[in-house]
């Protein structure tokens, strides 16, 4: 998984900005921070904080080959619990750098064998990605019933790290809100009862309900391409509307598949933003 | 483990909502579908399930004032950092409260 970097007023908010990007809880992330804030005069911001962070690896591998996957296998055994404990209280400077090997870490997965592609017996430790759907899809249900609505629930895997949980049903439309401001909540909630639920995460949880996500993604997608273009072709970046963190994802990953632009975000919640500029060269 | 519900049968319909809502009798028991929203919300992600209490305060003005009581080992869990569970808790009840016309307010005392 690649990392992200981020900026911010504080290391906090560049931090919940990257887990907003990369779509995972935060014990599920590793930040590095690459500078503190600078303040300037009359209280203003000189210097943002930069935050760099990407999705924890399962099993940390040697770096060779680590390219050689987006992801590396689940399944490793890393001792969640233990390392969760380690950093999840408050990590302000947590520096889980690159480094793939860590005591602790390298004691808390001695017992277990190395990944290779072992996904149906990882039981014992990081749940698989069928449990967190399975686990998320009765959340839902439940979430539904109080709600007093009913509807379908599934999950499907998007890809080796990514479970997709949709919801169909009738008048469900309270469960999204004001450009999806509900169905965002419900996300993070949903993850959080998940992790909760399985003592830990190992895959991305996204959340969709009548197709919501799926629609504003598709519509995203076409603009932020147009908007690429754009840069590319007049050389100066663009600072598109204050957007969800959601929505600032899409634009996030639609950028990446293009070069020759780069994105970053700038501004603080609810009012945060993309700006897509011409990409660095040393990138 | 945890208080996930309804994993065996699935949805239940209309009206059968959950603990805290209509009674069979159909009283209706103070704080409505907000009120049942945010206890479950509440016992999916804490520790211990069975010390989630709820005090609601209904205003005439339709809003419901809801006070959730946690473990003191819990309060973490429904705060979350920088309070992102619980803005996250608060913006789905009051999207419940909204589902009958009315509004919520979400305090977690402690």
């Amino acid at each position: 998984m690649e990392w992200v970097e981020v900026t911010g007023r504080t290391v906090d908010e560049a931090k919940d900005a990257a887990l907003d990007q990369l779509g995972v809880d935060e014990s599920d992330a590793e930040f590095e921070v690459l500078e503190e804030p600078k303040a300037g005069l009359f209280g203003r911001l000189r210097a943002e904080a930069r935050v760099r962070a990407r999705v924890a690896p399962t099993a940390p591998r040697p770096k060779v080959d680590r390219r050689e996957r987006r992801r590396p296998a689940r399944g490793g055994g890393r001792g969640d619990r233990a390392e969760k404990a380690e950093r999840s209280p408050t990590p302000d400077k947590v520096e889980r750098a690159d480094k793939p090997e860590k005591p602790d870490r390298a004691v808390a997965r001695k017992p277990v064998a190395r990944p290779a592609d072992t996904r149906g017996e990882t039981m014992s430790d990081d749940p698989t990605l069928a449990e967190e759907g399975q686990a998320a899809t009765e959340f839902l249900q439940g979430l539904l019933s109080v709600f007093g609505r009913s509807g379908q629930v599934q999950a499907d895997e998007l890809d080796e790290d990514t479970v997709e949980v949709s919801v169909e049903g009738d008048d469900l439309g309270v469960l999204i809100g004001p450009k999806g401001q509900t169905l965002a909540a419900i996300q993070e909630l949903t993850r959080t009862a998940v992790q909760h639920r399985l003592g830990g995460r190992s895959g991305r949880l996204l959340i969709d309900i009548s197709g919501y996500r799926a629609r504003r993604r598709a519509a995203l997608e076409i603009f932020t391409q147009q908007v690429a273009d754009e840069v590319i072709a007049n050389g100066a970046a663009r600072a598109l509307e204050p957007m969800s963190a959601a929505d600032r994802k899409v634009v996030h990953d639609t950028v990446n598949t293009i070069v020759g632009v780069a994105t970053t975000s700038e501004g603080e919640e609810p009012r945060r933003r993309v700006v897509i500029a011409p990409a660095d060269a040393d990138d | 483990m945890s208080d996930f519900g309804n994993e065996a049968d699935g949805n239940q319909a209309d009206g059968n909502e959950a603990d805290f809502d209509d009674e069979p009798d159909g009283n209706r028991v103070e704080g409505g579908r907000a009120r049942a929203v945010l206890h479950y919300l509440a016992t999916s992600i804490v520790d211990e399930p069975d010390s989630v209490h709820i005090e609601a305060e209904e205003r005439r003005n339709g809003s419901v004032d809801l006070q959730l009581h946690v473990a003191p080992g819990d309060m973490g869990r429904v705060i979350g950092r920088r309070g992102r569970v619980a803005q996250s808790i608060r913006t789905i009840v009051r999207a419940a409260a909204a589902s009958e016309g009315g509004d919520a307010s979400v305090d977690i005392v402690d």
